[in-house]
């Protein structure tokens, strides 16, 4: 078994190989964490550059590569998935709360701001290689765009051998039967498809006093309120389950195999995991 | 001297109104001059040639019209070729998840992300 991690798109990320050592494989490796270098340059909206940056600053991109266009699609048949749970639009929801540069530099407690609600929820026009913003509307991608690097990069890399790709928790599989822990004490053999978790138990921070996360409740333009810590869903791919999870997060009914740890301590499991 | 004088204007009057006596009865006014058969050919041929260009110009613009129809299509699909990964290609066709609860070290874990 080959394993290799490193850190991108603001998290750890673990790629398993199991294929015997040597070049091809150590190719295939390299070129799994060279996608991830480039989708983050692609979608980051904490790098200046990136593309993402280029759209939300100027409203509007007409030679978006592929990439950004397809999780931009994904992103926003998501929105309509889910009756707007998930919104790709709530990147200054996400700022106005405090979380408006790489995690790892936002203070453990940020300085006092504005406590006000953000409309999320602006247009998103995307025809062919253009994507066009409302005025005012700015898109975060990162509730979809590790889990659609994830399956970008477990497609490429299963070329060599079955495989795992973990980014920060989102994960696909392609072959084999891999073991992955959940929650404590419970492990879930995966053997096709993906795994991600959304909760408020990782990336928050304090601000005027309160706990704020960066699950952002498009309805409120604020950090949601749950009665649960955080919600891992089974689903065909990373970008889905990374969408499931954080919809029923957000309260809403979703029929797929998960786990909802609550704020008391309990471990549900449903949608016939139990 | 009047008198001979007198004869040499009539034998040239006569000698004139012989010649263009004989140039109108050789001229044949009443017969209807026969057209060239070369000219009609060429005539013909032109005639030809102008129908047939007229069929190619027309030709011509039903495909251009129908070239430019597919071009057009063909870039849209090129262009939505482009914006669409290709893990669409590569994908295997909606490969359902699949999951069971085991008893084993993990080999890795999941997080909130």
């Amino acid at each position: 078994m080959l394993r290799r991690s490193f850190h991108a798109m603001g998290t750890d990320v673990e790629l398993l190989l199991d294929a015997p050592a040597g070049e091809r494989a150590e190719q295939a490796l390299d070129r799994a964490e060279a996608a991830f270098e480039r989708l983050e340059q692609v979608m980051s909206r904490f790098r200046p550059d990136s593309e993402l940056s280029r759209l939300n600053r100027d409203g509007s991109i007409a030679d978006a590569s592929p990439d950004l266009v397809r999780v931009v699609t994904l992103a926003l048949e998501a929105r309509q998935a889910t009756g707007g749970r998930f919104d790709p639009t709530v990147h200054d929801a996400l700022v106005t709360a405090g979380y408006d540069r790489t995690f790892e530099d936002v203070p453990a407690e940020a300085p006092a701001g504005p406590d006000r609600r953000v409309a999320c929820g602006g247009a998103v026009h995307v025809e062919g290689l253009t994507i066009e913003l409302a005025p005012g509307t700015r898109l975060d991608l990162g509730g979809i765009g590790k889990g659609y690097a994830v399956d970008r990069v477990a497609e490429s890399l299963a070329v060599a051998g079955p495989c795992l790709v973990n980014a920060g928790g989102d994960l696909a599989v392609r072959g084999g039967a891999w073991p992955i822990g959940v929650a404590e004490g419970l492990t879930l053999e995966l053997t096709r498809g993906a795994i991600a978790t959304s909760g408020r138990d990782r990336r928050r921070w304090l601000r005027n006093g309160e706990e704020l996360h960066h699950l952002i409740d498009p309805s409120t333009g604020r950090p949601a309120e749950s009665d649960l810590v955080r919600v891992t869903v089974l689903a065909d791919s990373a970008a889905d389950a990374e969408v499931l999870a954080k919809a029923a997060f957000l309260g809403a009914e979703v029929d797929v195999p998960r786990v909802l740890v609550t704020a008391d301590g309990r471990t549900v499991l449903a949608g016939g995991l139990a | 001297m009047t008198d001979t004088s007198h004869r040499l204007y009539a034998v040239a009057l006569a000698l004139v109104v012989f010649c263009v006596t004989w140039a109108a009865v050789a001229a044949r006014p009443w017969v209807t001059a026969k057209p060239d058969p070369r000219i009609a050919a060429l005539a013909q041929r032109e005639q030809r040639l102008r129908a047939d260009a007229k069929l190619v110009e027309q030709a011509v613009a039903q495909r251009t019209a129908a070239y430019r129809v597919a071009l057009k299509q063909r870039r849209a699909q090129i262009a939505q070729a482009k914006a669409r990964p290709f893990q669409a290609a590569q994908s295997p066709p909606a490969a359902t998840a699949s999951v069971r609860v085991v008893n084993l070290p993990p080999l890795t874990i999941t997080r909130s992300s």
